[in-house]
């Protein structure tokens, strides 16, 4: 009887298991495909990402060297223009960046060189599921832009993810 | 025309779309028809009345209950009947609706009780003219029409209602400040002597009295390539703001009756829509349709540098607006919200966000004590909020020591299209709307509402304000009651605003 029973089993069956067993191997080969895809788009974005990321902490890196060369050479100007200063009665081109105290100014610009640096170094770049990544890649950005207006620079290089500046 | 009747009145049979399923025969359309169920029964009734008015039986006029005074030989005036047919009934239809118009009065449904708060959050104030102020009431079911509670006397009651909102705001002077292009702002000075207008001719206009009119003292036309959108005074009333399609906002500098450009900031990505001071006079903010608000800090020796750049919003930011005592600012945008930002161990943060509009808020006014926030939107509401300090009586819970944002009250149902301004008063405390149906309203709080929900109802309306758009509302700082408007057709206008009596 139980013999007759799995023999029956078999057969009105036959259309579920086959069912089932295709399902199994679509579910893999998708699985599968679908991991190479992701790996694709992942490469995708993570480069974009990286690449914007990556060209500010060049830009920052680049201008706290020249900002650094640019104050030690102010330094010298200043040292030695100084004593002649008290002859002169000020004839001498004073050493300013416009009409501001250039220490000042260069401080504030180094300050918001340091902290972008910092927000880029800090940032996690192998942990796609952050769940702060829009928002630190936000103020990332910010405080580029900040640069930007700061060194009196335009920064003409066209990001891709920010997409076109058209105006309606 | 011609040999053969409209369709209307062929029977069902022979008119090509046999709408009519019913085998009645086909009604002579009246004025009257299409005004909901309760009338189709009125209209046999009609078509009795007049009947018996013609036979002028009077035996028949009795069984319809009317009690029209009416001389039956009135229909020989106007000449034969078929000439002047329509004359003629629109005579004897104008009697009948007198009649209708009480007996459906009398079935009007009473409102519903007031003072029910509704889950968006605070009290829901719903407008409807005759406004009977203040609470959620759900609307009348006949489709269409506003009835009164009480048929007969409060259409009385209506019309001198409208009449004094109509009356409360008075047009003082219109000027063309913009021709051929759109007036888009407005900002008054400090001091109140100046009006400052920009538009999509690209310059800023400056306007001043001279006796009883206006003129204009001064045009900064060199400024901008494309649209001015917005202007701000300083604090100090000597520097003016403004904000361009260019992607430049340009600071100019007053000598006298002379501006000079002393600086263009720029940094941008497109559109700057809008920009404002704080009223420290250290600061200045400006946001774009690039998403990011901008935060200048501006020193004794004119250098503006930016501090901080806030990228928070997901969407075109539309205006900002500082705080009228602490550092707080905030921003509307596209993206529904209204987010706050302060400043916090040298950098600029995003506070709060404020979600409760379902579409652009457009613009944003603080009162006067700097407590509530009024925001305008697309969505045709005016929402107001109230800050609540961490450790407040009113138990609202606070997130560390942010205050936060509870919206307390919301006016809809007064505008039939988008809100494109919204102005608090600083000396009286008027809401002053600018719509894109033409028209300006007045908005008053109740004196004797709960601060925590207060009820805000129309003292003035005005529906032609303009011929188009109006864009903007500003009132005067210094003269309680003046009011000045812009629209699209770029003109602006000057207004006295009074409280009416009894409202």
């Amino acid at each position: 009887m139980a013999g007759s029973q799995d023999m029956f089993d078999a057969i009105v069956m036959a259309d579920d298991r086959f069912h089932g067993e295709g399902y199994q191997e679509g579910y893999e080969e998708g699985s599968t495909l679908g991991i190479i895809e992701g790996r694709q788009h992942g490469t995708l974005h993570g480069a974009k990402i990286g690449s914007e990321i990556g060209c500010y902490q060049g830009f920052a890196f680049a201008w706290r060297c020249l900002l650094h060369t640019c104050a030690a050479e102010k330094d010298r100007e200043a040292a030695i223009a100084a004593p002649m200063n008290r002859f002169a009665l000020g004839r001498l081109p004073r050493v300013t960046e416009g009409s501001r105290d250039w220490q000042g100014l260069r401080s504030k610009k180094m300050k918001v060189l340091e902290s972008l640096i910092g927000l880029i170094e800090k940032f996690p770049y192998d942990d796609p599921t952050y769940d702060k990544l829009h928002e630190d890649l936000d103020r990332i950005r910010g405080k580029f832009k900040q640069l930007c207006s700061l060194l009196n620079v335009q920064p003409d290089f066209k990001i891709s993810v920010e997409g076109s500046g058209l105006s309606f | 025309m011609g040999l053969f009747p409209s369709t209307k009145c062929l029977p069902p049979a022979i008119s090509a779309p046999a709408r009519t399923t019913s085998c009645s025969p086909p009604r002579r359309p009246c004025r009257t028809e299409g005004r909901g169920p309760a009338r189709s029964a009125l209209t046999f009734q009609q078509i009795r009345v007049h009947v018996a008015q013609h036979v002028g039986d009077p035996q028949l006029l009795a069984g319809t209950g009317a009690t029209v005074d009416v001389q039956p030989g009135r229909l020989g005036e106007g000449g034969a009947q078929r000439r002047d047919g329509q004359g003629a009934w629109q005579r004897r239809g104008q009697a009948t609706l007198r009649l209708l118009g009480q007996s459906a009065a009398s079935r009007a449904p009473p409102p519903a009780p007031a003072g029910q708060p509704c889950a968006s959050g605070g009290v829901h104030t719903r407008g409807r003219p005759p406004l009977l102020r203040g609470r959620c009431w759900s609307p009348p079911t006949s489709a269409g029409r506003t009835e009164p509670a009480c048929p007969g006397e409060e259409s009385n009651a209506l019309g001198s209602r409208q009449a004094a909102m109509k009356d409360s705001l008075v047009l003082l002077g219109r000027v063309p400040a913009h021709p051929d292009s759109r007036c888009w702002f407005l900002a008054w000075n400090p001091a109140g002597t100046l009006l400052a207008s920009c538009g999509g001719d690209r310059r800023v206009r400056i306007w001043g009295t001279e006796g009883d009119s206006w003129i204009c003292k001064s045009v900064l036309s060199e400024g901008h390539q494309r649209t001015v959108r917005k202007v701000a005074w300083s604090p100090c009333g000597n520097y003016l703001a403004s904000a361009s399609f260019d992607a430049t906002t340009c600071i100019w500098k007053k000598n006298q009756d002379d501006f000079e450009c002393v600086t263009t900031l720029e940094g941008h990505e497109n559109e700057v829509k809008s920009v404002a001071w704080a009223p420290s006079g250290n600061l200045l903010a400006t946001c774009s349709r690039d998403k990011s608000v901008w935060v200048w800090e501006v020193d004794e020796e004119d250098e503006y540098e930016c501090v901080s750049v806030l990228n928070s919003h997901t969407q075109d930011v539309k205006h900002v607006v500082w705080h009228p005592n602490q550092e707080l600012l905030a921003s509307a945008s596209y993206d529904d919200t209204v987010k706050l930002y302060r400043e916090e161990e040298d950098d600029w943060v995003c506070c709060a966000t404020l979600e409760g509009h379902e579409s652009t808020v457009w613009s944003l006014a603080f009162d006067p004590s700097g407590q509530r926030l009024a925001s305008c939107s697309d969505d045709r509401t005016v929402r107001i909020w109230r800050q609540y300090p961490p450790g407040n009586e009113q138990g609202v819970a606070c997130s560390g020591s942010d205050p936060s944002w509870k919206c307390i009250c919301t006016l809809s149902g007064f505008h039939s299209r988008t809100i494109y301004d919204v102005a608090w008063c600083q000396l009286t405390g008027a809401l002053a709307t600018a719509c894109g149906d033409d028209a300006i309203r007045v908005f008053e709080e109740d004196p004797s509402s709960d601060p925590q929900q207060p009820t805000f109802s129309l003292t003035a309306h005005l529906p032609q304000a303009h011929s188009q758009d109006v864009n903007c509302v500003a009132w005067n700082p210094k003269e309680p009651g003046l009011l000045a408007s812009c629209s699209d057709d770029g003109e602006v206008a000057f207004w006295k605003y009074q409280r009416p009596e009894g409202l």
